[in-house]
């Protein structure tokens, strides 16, 4: 019994990994550009595919580099001509606008790579078990989750210590005192958008080797990410990354003990956060309560 | 001598709300110009206004002799304008340090070096939290923050709001040394006396119209005057 709880836990832990990915990601953006970006899990599904297409010609490893930079480029050009139109705007505008985007995007997936899945490749370095009793501890699934710690640190330290990671931590709280002060504040949100767009790029490519590469893979990952979020704290980095990785953690768990409740207890976690800590875990206090 | 900032007819509006009602001023070269007038009247928006934060819908923004209206603020203030704003607007949940990294720094005399010459207190708390420094404090960051864009005009929103008398000394020490360097300031104060005590012109704003322009000293020296201009006396 308590191998099979620590399998799903692991399970739990991965899957976690990808919700914290994708929540960074959409937190960001939620911060800068105040877009809830209903696109995001499909922008992860195109930079899989993206991947799928290049591995043949680049490998796993250089489609993992430049997929998601493909992906963040294609972020570049929505938030340019459309989105950009939109932040004098209600948020419901937006809110529309990448809810379209993102039932195009899937239709034009599906155009291209066709309504099934497709086959990823994952490295001969990374498919073997790395230990006879931990059967389920995989290279890729520890690779999966030291890239997701990893790639969160980087951020971490731009963020902390780049000019432009400090600008986007203050247009946060003050965007308006930010333009004030010289900067570029159309530039700055569209780097901060491409930035989560890669994000959920690279959350894409790791979920496909894990998960599987299909059309809809996206829409199965983004209201947890949602939730995680919330339960992490709006408006913190670190929380939606702890989010994720709690949710994910609990929703493996409940599987081992009662399977069918196994979707269903991440949104009882964000609905006894929403009672107990409003602000979530490590939000700022005031935000939501 | 030529003009830093003319404004001319300038009509804002929030949403519905007219509150600036054709106002025009006048900033010239290395002159310290003060804005005043009771809460409400108009001074901030004035501000807010000339920065592009709230653009007017009818009137005229001319900065160093060119046209800026319907320029985004951060043009604005790439022209070399430093503005510090009203509440003084520091980031919080950034340390000093990093509040002095967000503006968009052009090369000259002030760099955060500089800064913390001019500013030891700021060099001392340099990794607190904005949100830890005391009024004063911010208000030294803030006035800091702008003076890396090395302007040659600075505009302050009520520079001496909710600070002790002391500190307020030292904040309008800061700024009378910024216009001894020929900087033209614009200072926006509700504390009409302080104001006019370091002002070579004067303009007094009232629900969104100026209804008095002339020299410092003269209104400085009318209090009857002041008081019927605006009530701007009682904070003397």
């Amino acid at each position: 019994m308590g191998i099979v709880v620590l399998l799903d836990a692991f399970n739990g832990l991965i899957v976690g990994a990808f919700y914290g990915l994708m929540a960074i990601g959409l937190s960001l953006i939620l911060g800068l550009n105040g877009v809830i970006n209903f696109a995001h899990g499909t922008f992860m599904a195109l930079a899989a595919y993206l991947a799928f297409t290049l591995m043949p010609v680049l490998g796993f490893w250089g489609a993992l580099v430049v997929a998601p930079v493909l992906a963040a480029a294609l972020g570049f050009l929505v938030e340019r001509f459309l989105i950009r139109r939109l932040y004098r705007r209600e948020p419901i505008y937006s809110l529309l606008l990448t809810f379209g985007l993102a039932l195009i995007m899937q239709d034009l997936i599906r155009t291209i790579w066709g309504a099934q899945g497709q086959p990823i490749t994952i490295p001969n370095l990374l498919d073997h078990p790395l230990s006879n009793t931990y059967f389920f501890l995989t290279g890729y699934r520890v690779f999966v989750v030291a890239a997701a710690l990893l790639s969160t640190g980087a951020l971490f330290a731009v963020l902390r210590y780049t000019r432009l990671g400090i600008r986007i931590r203050a247009g946060n709280a003050d965007l308006e005192t930010v333009a004030t002060l010289g900067v570029n504040i159309y530039l700055l949100r569209a780097a901060n958008f491409v930035l989560g767009i890669y994000f959920a790029g690279l959350a894409g490519i790791l979920a496909a080797g894990q998960l599987g590469l299909t059309p809809t893979m996206g829409d199965t990952l983004i209201m947890p990410s949602f939730v995680a979020i919330v339960v992490g704290g709006v408006g913190s980095l670190l929380g939606s990354l702890l989010g994720g990785l709690l949710i994910g953690v609990a929703s493996g768990v409940t599987t081992a003990f009662f399977p069918a409740a196994s979707a269903v207890v991440i949104y009882v976690i964000m609905g006894v956060m929403l009672v107990i800590r409003p602000r979530g875990l490590l939000g700022q206090e005031g935000l939501l309560e | 001598m030529s003009a830093v900032l003319a404004v001319e007819g300038l009509h804002t509006y929030y949403g519905k709300s007219h509150i600036l009602h054709g106002v025009s001023l006048e900033v010239r070269e290395a002159e310290l110009v003060a804005l005043l007038g009771r809460n409400g009247a108009g001074k901030t928006t004035t501000m807010r206004s000339i920065m592009g934060l709230t653009p007017p819908r009818e009137g005229k923004i001319v900065l160093f002799g060119e046209p800026v209206g319907g320029l985004a603020p951060h043009r604005i203030a790439g022209r070399g304008v430093g503005y510090v704003p009203e509440g003084r607007k520091v980031f919080g949940h950034l340390s000093v340090h990093e509040n002095l990294l967000v503006p968009a720094a052009t090369p000259g005399r002030w760099t955060i070096e500089a800064i913390y010459r001019l500013f030891p207190r700021l060099a001392e708390r340099r990794t607190s939290k904005g949100s830890r420094l005391s009024g004063g404090e911010q208000e030294m960051l803030a006035i800091a923050r702008a003076l890396l864009l090395n302007p040659r005009f600075l505009i302050l929103d009520e520079p001496s709001q909710g600070l002790a008398p002391v500190i307020v000394q030292e904040v309008m020490r800061t700024v009378a040394a910024m216009k001894a360097e020929g900087i033209a300031v614009l200072l926006v104060e509700q504390n009409a006396f302080l104001a006019l005590e370091l002002a070579d012109r004067a303009y007094v704003l009232s629900d969104g119209e100026v209804v008095h322009e002339g020299p410092a000293a003269a209104l400085a020296a009318d209090r009857a005057r002041m008081e019927a201009l605006a009530g701007v006396a009682r904070a003397g």
